[in-house]
């Protein structure tokens, strides 16, 4: 059999092939530390996958530029490895393995998406790699007791139980009627948890509760529900994919409804795409450029917003904008633990206590932030038809007053 | 006889020794076995049975669901271990998570391959596009339906239990390797035994002219169905490892990734050569290979990259590698080739 000659030679090229491409990097080369991320650049996440891509760039920008890192009496500088994980978990916990065992990297940053978060942090944890992450609110990534996850962001469930009680506020403290769809992915579920539970501290029903495939493109099946019953508010979650969809078919079906409350409207730059249709849309965020904190490295939201439009030509959402939270906080991290120890690092990222342009950041013991609540913004058009987000709540960064209920379409 | 022997003790060798060699490649390595596997599998319908089936990474991903809810529910109770999004709260001693793991792999191999049974009865009677079509469609709909279904975490996502401390930190990734390496051994062996039997001639008989089989006497029926259930059987035990080796299923990004692992097994054996036992092996290995190297060194260009793979194969290899070096070297395949004939044939042409 010659056949076997040519397998023989196949495997043995293998052999050869695997045993020249072990190119291992070293966590600190010569002045630079180098950080690990998996991002999505293609596949479903891809846009939030550049958004944050974008922040941890202009972060490592600025830090560089502006002095590095001082460890031990040397100055450091970052540089990060990066891989696409294709919007994919699989792949991610993949890139995450392959970046500690392979590339040599000692500090992680995090992906884009809770989904992908939740793959990629029981590698992280397993070799006691420490991860600050600025993109997976789930709030299951907190309850597990990761001892080396670190997340600017506060979890998932807060992001629209605001918007909840908002509603409740204004009709006079009287349980609404709520209708909401979700995507069937781990940040938007667990969004949904947070309504439930809102639905429940404030005696509220769910009147429809859909849940919607990923990736999505089409909810005029929910939308027609919604047109039937009537809702008081209207919650919907997916992504950017979702906040557009949402958009798009609400204006196209004319679909009425006092309140909308949203996640992402900002990084699916709803106010530019959709201009006037997307008026009214109550959005949660994590942070919005009005906000009033304030770093030596990026100044405060306005001057980071400005920093950011010039460099990469859109205003920032605000997945960049923890983005680049991120990377202060290791710059913080290593300076305290003035090491590179892993585990010393790691406790000095427990004791962070720090406000950057993006907002305070404190860990709690699972790992979230505490110290910076999620604010709400409402999308205001002027006559021009000129659309901007404005913040309405809290009470202390409001820079408008929020409109409700939403007028109807005959009548806008 | 004697060189096949010294070939499989070289193959076996390296299989046992790679981890070790390589200590850092472990993960992508169990991967590659996993990949051979499906591909190995997807050629008994692909290949020698001429049935174009997009519907294994069914199997793939309930063998998934089922060891991670076996290996949980043992101890645990499911619902919630899923709702508080698992681990930390409960945790597998060493013993209860191996146990669990085989108990939950003889699971993911037996159900998917009743499934199988019960789904190859109802649909093996459709031929061509139709069949390639329906089974397209029951991978997307076990996708949406498990992302309903709560008690598995829905769009949640599954955490699997993660790996207990024993050993060292290589422990984890040696586990899963030899685990799925054994699993492609055993594929293997059974493949190349059923394709030395009359089975074989069946399949490719029911691939030549289907009709023509059964006037003479075959029931198709019956072999079409035993030959999905022998992949459905391995593809349910690759599935059950890689939601281990992953640690977090997903509905439709991990478990049932039609879209991708559902697609990469057909190009797999395409590439190497369909209707062949080493074709989808020598495939898997190239495409694996050949995707991880693109994905690391030019990031950005990995699907364009991929693209012209496809392309590259359709044009100038449509017979795969091994339909390629056997048109070259019909010799070495064991092949008579009348020269005369062959002439003959040219001038023909």
């Amino acid at each position: 059999m010659r056949l076997n000659r040519i397998i023989l030679s196949f495997v043995s090229a293998l052999v050869i092939l695997f045993s020249t491409s072990v190119a291992s990097f070293a966590k600190v080369v010569g002045d630079k530390i180098i950080l690990g991320a998996a991002i999505s650049l293609t596949g479903k996440y891809s846009s939030n996958g550049v958004h944050t891509q974008n922040g941890y760039n202009m972060a490592v920008d600025r830090i560089n530029s502006m002095g590095g890192i001082k460890v031990g009496g040397k100055t450091y500088k970052f540089d990060i490895i990066y891989y696409d994980d294709e919007s994919n978990p699989k792949r991610a916990a993949q890139l995450a393995e392959r970046l500690i065992s392979q590339d040599g990297v000692e500090f992680m940053l995090g992906p884009y998406s809770s989904g992908l978060t939740k793959a990629i942090a029981p590698v992280t944890e397993k070799y006691g790699v420490p991860m600050v992450e600025a993109n997976g609110a789930s709030r299951s990534l907190f309850t597990k007791g990761y001892k080396y996850l670190f997340a600017v962001l506060a979890p998932a469930n807060l992001y629209l139980d605001v918007a909840i009680e908002t509603a409740v506020e204004l009709n006079g403290g009287k349980p609404v009627r709520i209708a909401q769809a979700f995507e069937q992915d781990a940040f938007s579920q667990d969004v949904r948890l947070g309504i439930l539970d809102a639905a429940e501290r404030t005696g509220s029903k769910i009147i429809i509760d859909d849940k919607l495939p990923k990736e999505l493109n089409d909810m005029a099946a929910t939308l027609v529900k919604v047109k039937q019953m009537k809702p008081d508010v209207l919650v919907v979650s997916g992504h950017t994919k979702g906040a557009l969809t949402a958009i798009r078919q609400i204006a196209e079906m004319k679909v009425d409804v006092p309140m909308l409350a949203m996640t992402h409207c900002d990084a699916a730059k709803l106010s530019k795409q959709h201009g006037k249709n997307s008026q009214y849309a109550l959005c949660a965020s994590q942070w919005h450029k009005s906000l009033t904190y304030k770093d030596d490295f990026f100044k405060d939201g306005m001057t980071y917003a400005a920093d950011f439009e010039k460099e990469f030509g859109y205003d920032p959402p605000y997945q960049s904008a923890e983005s680049s939270a991120a990377l202060l906080v290791f710059k913080d991290a290593f300076e305290r633990a003035n090491s590179f120890d892993q585990k010393k690092v790691r406790d000095a990222l427990a004791a962070t206590n720090m406000q950057t342009f993006y907002g305070n950041i404190k860990f709690a013991p699972g790992g979230q932030n505490v110290d910076k609540p999620m604010v709400l913004f409402q999308v205001m058009c002027d006559a021009s038809g000129s659309c901007e987000n404005k913040v309405v709540a809290p009470l202390k960064w409001a820079s408008a007053k929020l409109i409700h209920p939403i007028p109807k379409w005959s009548e806008r | 006889m004697n060189k096949n022997f010294i070939l499989y003790a070289v193959i076996l060798i390296f299989g046992l020794a790679a981890p070790f060699l390589f200590p850092a490649f472990k993960v992508q390595l169990s991967i590659l076995c996993v990949l051979i596997v499906l591909a190995t599998t997807w050629n008994i319908q692909g290949g020698e049975m001429g049935y174009n089936s997009f519907g294994n990474i069914l199997f793939y991903g309930l063998g998934m669901y089922l060891c991670a809810s076996v290996q949980v529910g043992m101890f645990f109770p499911l619902a919630e271990w899923t709702e508080s999004g698992g681990e930390k709260t409960f945790v597998h001693t060493p013993t209860q998570f191996f146990q669990g793991m085989a108990v939950g792999l003889v699971v993911a191999a037996i159900v998917p391959t009743i499934v199988a049974g019960l789904i190859g009865y109802s649909i093996l009677g459709l031929r061509g596009h139709y069949f390639a079509i329906c089974t397209l469609g029951l991978g997307v709909a076990a996708g949406e339906i498990s992302g309903g279904i709560e008690i598995i975490g829905a769009g949640q996502g599954f955490t699997t239990p993660p790996f207990p401390n024993v050993g060292s930190l290589e422990a984890r990734g040696e586990f899963f390797y030899f685990l799925s390496f054994f699993t492609l051994v055993l594929t293997f062996i059974a493949v190349r035994s059923i394709y030395s039997t009359r089975f074989k001639l069946i399949l490719n008989a029911i691939r030549d002219n289907e009709d023509k089989a059964e006037a003479m006497g075959i029931e198709t029926m019956k072999y079409k169905i035993i030959g999905w259930m022998i992949s459905a059987f391995f593809c349910g035990l690759a599935g059950g490892i890689m939601g281990g080796l992953v640690g977090y299923i997903d509905s439709t990004d991990v478990a049932f990734d039609g879209r991708e692992m559902g697609v990469f097994m057909v190009l797999m054996a395409i590439l190497g050569g369909k209707g062949t036992l080493w074709g989808p092996i020598i495939g898997a290995t190239i495409f694996h290979i050949f995707k991880e190297g693109f994905w690391t060194f030019f990031l950005g260009w990995q699907y364009v990259a991929l693209g012209v793979l496809i392309v590259v194969i359709v044009i100038y290899f449509p017979e795969g590698i091994m339909g390629w070096l056997r048109e070259k070297y019909p010799e070495r395949f064991g092949e008579v080739v009348d020269e005369k004939d062959r002439k003959a044939q040219v001038e023909l042409k």
